[in-house]
């Protein structure tokens, strides 16, 4: 861990950039932008309330001239956001640029020329190149603008959880002890003084974290940069691995394949209009053999959740091939891959940023049925909430 | 009471208004009733305390302290033989060779000793009635010469009426504490409707007093100058509540006694309608009737119940036996403002009940003729059964029921449904029992298949599964999916993935986890009471039954 004063950090960087500014080396204090937001959690139990306003406080990248690179959770239902200068304190309101709950990015920009919130900062370099071993920083910055780095171990790659329950992506687990700071939500992890991601989570008792990984930053990014903000493809498929050998011999496949069954198939998926059918044993994707687990041998980062394929590798748009074996044949299907848009779905699994549509008619209260509504009866909502909504929840299109 | 639990279903809170009124019986015409809200009824005030509480004439030999040996069924592991156990509680003789006492006092026992006060000697007895849905139970001495010689000098009890609020009744029985017969004393706190814990899903007429009722005063008399005017039964922890005792009334123990004179018990009958009262000035506008406080507006009849097919959602009830119904819920008897199910409550199968129904803007009259509830029977606590089940190579099935669902704690979503709709969405139509995998015996042949717990079963082998008979015949039957007569091929309802064993494996794993687990026997399956309802229940369809597997492929 390095800890260095404000002042002479300063004083060295103001140096160096006299000199020759290509050649700094990147510092928190040259490279970190403060996000300050205030937060107002939509009511869905009064759906014309808002709730009590909360502050937020963490850290961006700066990875442009005047954009900032930053996770969607820390501006989730953002009433307000600004811009802070890591050490003088200098701020500017923000707007977001694009914003991906899903895979939990968020781009700012201010929203009004201030020159001073980005003095002395430079955009960072990006890498992709982190893998399972190797030594990265977690970067903060103190109080008094002071940086502060702490070398981190990366554990493993593998598929995990975002922001959202319901999506999971590609992530780095680290290992290292981290201490909270007054911004400390979404740190920028760093490779040789290049970005390489954005911390998720700590558990401070395990001394564990999760990392958003370049990866599908750099996806996010180009898809903000084309114009139109597509997200991120998924298949839309529900699967039971394949090790039972009973359920092998059923389904036609050899014991040494892999593959995994599918026992669900989303409406209106990529997997639902390209094709794919309920009891279809997928054998490949887009030449990857699949284990009889779901993983995949992943050229870079080993082992991973076949999901990374078509979240990490393809974008909307794209085709995959899949293989399958279907009643005993073999049998290859191109899927075209798509999105579903919360909204896409008849209750909508997340809704951010606004409240539910509501009516009120001589005191009745009519709104849409969605999961935050059902979720307003705490953690154990799915015992607590009222039953036949869940189970409709559960069961779109119920009752008939 | 099936009215009322639809109520609480709804949330409509008729229900809740009921707290101080006191009720009128019909059986027991000399007990006047005090009007405790409205000034307009003649006040008739009570006996002196000193009345209320004299229990002079009562010959303590004719309370009985009732002990029981118990056998608990295991639904978690249902070969076996469950769990021993034993209990006393309290009873009292009411006429020749009759003692009355709780049917929780006696349920699942399987030896049974009556005691009195005067005599060391427990005397063997058994069971002559039990009714589970009321908590009541008769016993009788098994030797007809032991009561002749212990009982026959000792005079029983006489049953009298309803006590009025704020009077003084005397709890006697064998609670816990000590040995010997224990007598407390409170006042009468509440009449009302209340569920019975017992079966945990019967309500019925409640009288709560203050007097210390505790474990072992079950079944035992609570008096009141010198008569019975309850049986005490259940109550609170102290956590919970202070002083809050219940026992069962007059009226429900009449009933019991009068439905058993045939020498069977026909259980309780039942309208099965929910209803919905009409207060609002604009829904009452909109059905076409006065604003005068009458009516209640038929939400859902339950098509098996008594008015299935005969009473109409938007039904408006205008009066029951004669009765005006107000829009609260609440009927007239003699004064009293009372519950309008009080008026079927009295009532047994096979009678009728008469309705004023408003429809179409007409008024017509129509009789329903009262029968038992069935489906609701699924959420009932099951007492003095063997549990159901059908064991296949490790994979244990079970029709689901309270006890199936307590004792396997089943929480999946589908399960939870078919569980908590059975009776409202008549799910019995197409699954008159709705069978579970409760659990797997881990062996080589199963042990990916332990994840598929809990959930409900389609079809086994191409056979649909409406009845736990159906489990047992597909396996042991010649069943099989088209072209699948190597597997048994077992379909989950909501789960694509089948669970698929090996024939030639299945078998030889079945007797060997029989071994392995020491399984006594690997099915006990009884006709269920269900298929009483007959047409209600879709009949066997083998065609549909060997097309489903595919729709699922």
């Amino acid at each position: 861990m390095r800890f260095k004063s404000a002042i002479s950090a300063t004083a060295l960087w103001c140096a160096l950039f006299l000199v020759n500014p290509v050649s700094a080396e990147p510092t928190p204090e040259t490279s970190i932008i403060r996000v300050n937001a205030t937060l107002q959690e939509y009511s869905f139990i009064k759906p014309w309330e808002k709730g009590a306003p909360s502050p937020r406080r963490g850290l961006g990248a700066l990875i442009s001239e005047n954009q900032v690179l930053t996770t969607a959770e820390m501006v989730v239902n953002a009433t307000y956001i600004e811009l802070e200068h890591p050490s003088s304190g200098a701020k500017v309101p923000a707007k977001i640029v694009a914003r991906d709950y899903e895979a939990n990015l968020a781009l700012l920009e201010p929203a009004i020329k201030n020159a001073r919130v980005f003095e002395d900062v430079v955009p960072m370099e990006r890498t992709n190149a982190v893998k399972a071993g190797d030594k990265v920083e977690v970067w903060q910055i103190e109080d008094n603008g002071d940086g502060v780095t702490t070398e981190v171990e990366v554990l493993r790659v593998n598929v995990g959880r975002y922001f959202l329950s319901s999506s999971n992506f590609l992530v780095y687990q680290i290992k290292g002890s981290l201490q909270a700071r007054v911004n400390s939500f979404t740190l920028p992890v760093i490779q040789d003084g290049k970005l390489a991601g954005m911390l998720l989570s700590y558990n401070s008792k395990e001394q564990t974290a999760n990392i958003l990984p370049m990866p599908i930053i750099e996806a996010f990014l180009a898809d903000v940069k084309d114009g139109e903000y597509q997200g991120f493809p998924s298949l839309g498929i529900g699967f039971a691995q394949t090790l039972d050998e009973a359920l092998r011999e059923f389904a036609g496949i050899s014991e040494s394949d892999g593959g995994i069954f599918i026992r669900k198939i989303a409406k209106d998926s990529s997997a639902d209009r390209g094709g794919l059918k309920k009891g279809d044993i997928i054998m490949t994707i887009d030449g990857n053999a699949i284990d009889s687990r779901g993983n995949y041998e992943d050229p870079v980062y080993g082992k991973l959740s076949f999901s990374h394929i078509v979240r990490g590798n393809a974008k909307v748009g794209d085709s995959v091939k899949i293989d399958v074996i279907r009643e005993g044949e073999p049998k290859s299907l191109d899927i075209a891959l798509v999105r579903k848009e919360p909204t896409d779905y008849l209750i909508d699994p997340y809704m951010f940023d606004r409240g539910p549509r509501f009516l009120i008619l001589g005191g009745l209260i009519f709104q849409e049925l969605t999961r935050p509504y059902l979720e307003s009866w705490g953690d154990s909502w799915t015992t607590r909430a009222p039953f036949k909504l869940v189970y409709a929840a559960a069961n779109p299109g119920f009752p008939q | 009471m099936k009215i009322q639990r639809s109520l609480h279903r709804w949330a409509i809170p008729v229900v809740t208004i009921f707290s101080l009124s006191l009720v009128a019986q019909q059986t027991a015409p000399a007990q006047q009733v005090v009007a405790t809200e409205a000034p307009e009824v003649e006040l008739v005030m009570p006996p002196p305390e000193s009345v209320q509480a004299d229990i002079s004439e009562i010959d303590l030999d004719a309370i009985v302290r009732v002990e029981v040996d118990t056998k608990q069924p295991n639904y978690r592991v249902p070969w076996n033989v469950g769990g021993m156990g034993s209990g006393n509680g309290t009873g009292f003789l009411i006429g020749k060779n009759r003692f009355l006492t709780n049917a929780h006092v006696v349920s699942n026992g399987r030896l049974i000793y009556i005691k009195k006060v005067s005599d060391p000697r427990p005397y063997k007895a058994k069971v002559v009635n039990i009714a589970h849905d009321c908590d009541l139970a008769l016993l009788e001495l098994e030797s007809e010469e032991d009561y002749e010689n212990s009982f026959e000098n000792v005079e029983p009890l006489y049953i009298g009426g309803i006590p009025k609020l704020n009077t003084t009744v005397i709890a006697v029985g064998y609670p816990i504490g000590g040995e010997r017969i224990s007598v407390t004393r409170g006042v009468v706190s509440r009449v009302d409707f209340r569920t019975y814990s017992h079966s945990g899903v019967d309500n019925h007429l409640t009288i709560q007093v203050d007097a210390a009722i505790n474990p072992g005063n079950s079944g035992g008399p609570v008096l009141q100058s010198n008569q019975v005017v309850g049986v005490a039964f259940q109550g609170y922890s102290g956590s919970v509540a202070q002083n809050t005792g219940y026992m069962i009334p007059v009226p429900v123990v009449e009933r019991f006694l009068k439905d058993v004179e045939d020498g069977e018990y026909d259980f309780y009958v039942d309208i099965a309608t929910s209803t919905l009262g009409i207060l609002n000035p604009a829904q009452r506008q909109a059905l076409g009737l006065p604003n005068n406080s009458v009516g209640v507006m038929v939400c859902e009849p339950d098509a098996a119940g008594s008015a299935g097919g005969i009473l109409k959602p938007k039904d408006v009830l205008l009066s029951i036996d004669g009765h005006t119904i107000f829009s609260d819920g609440f009927i007239d008897i003699d004064g009293e403002r009372v519950d309008m199910n009080e008026v079927i409550e009295r009532k047994f199968a096979g009678d009728t009940v008469s309705l004023e129904v408003w429809r179409n803007q007409q008024q017509i009259d129509i009789e329903v003729e009262l029968k038992r509830f069935i489906p609701y029977t699924i959420q009932a606590n099951q007492y003095n059964k063997q549990p159901q089940f059908v064991l296949f190579a490790g994979l244990q099935f079970q029709p689901v029921d309270r006890s199936v669902m307590t004792s396997h704690s089943i929480s999946d979503l589908q399960t939870r449904y078919y569980y908590t709709y059975f009776s409202s969405d008549e799910i019995y139509r197409e699954k008159p029992q709705v069978i579970v995998l409760t659990a797997v015996l881990p062996d080589s042949v199963n042990t990916h298949l332990r994840s598929y717990v809990h959930k409900v079963v389609e079809s086994i082998n191409g056979k649909k599964i409406r009845l736990l008979q159906d489990v047992y015949d597909a396996f042991y039957k010649p069943n099989s999916e088209p072209g699948r007569d190597d597997f048994h091929v077992i379909r989950l309802v909501g789960e694509g993935r089948p669970l698929v064993l090996k024939r030639d494996e299945a078998a030889v794993a079945h007797d060997r986890i029989k071994a392995k687990y020491n399984v006594g026997f690997t099915s006990h399956i009884e006709e269920p009471e269900i298929l009483e309802l007959g047409d209600l229940i879709k009949q066997t369809d083998e065609e549909p039954a060997a097309e489903e597997p595919e729709k699922n492929q």
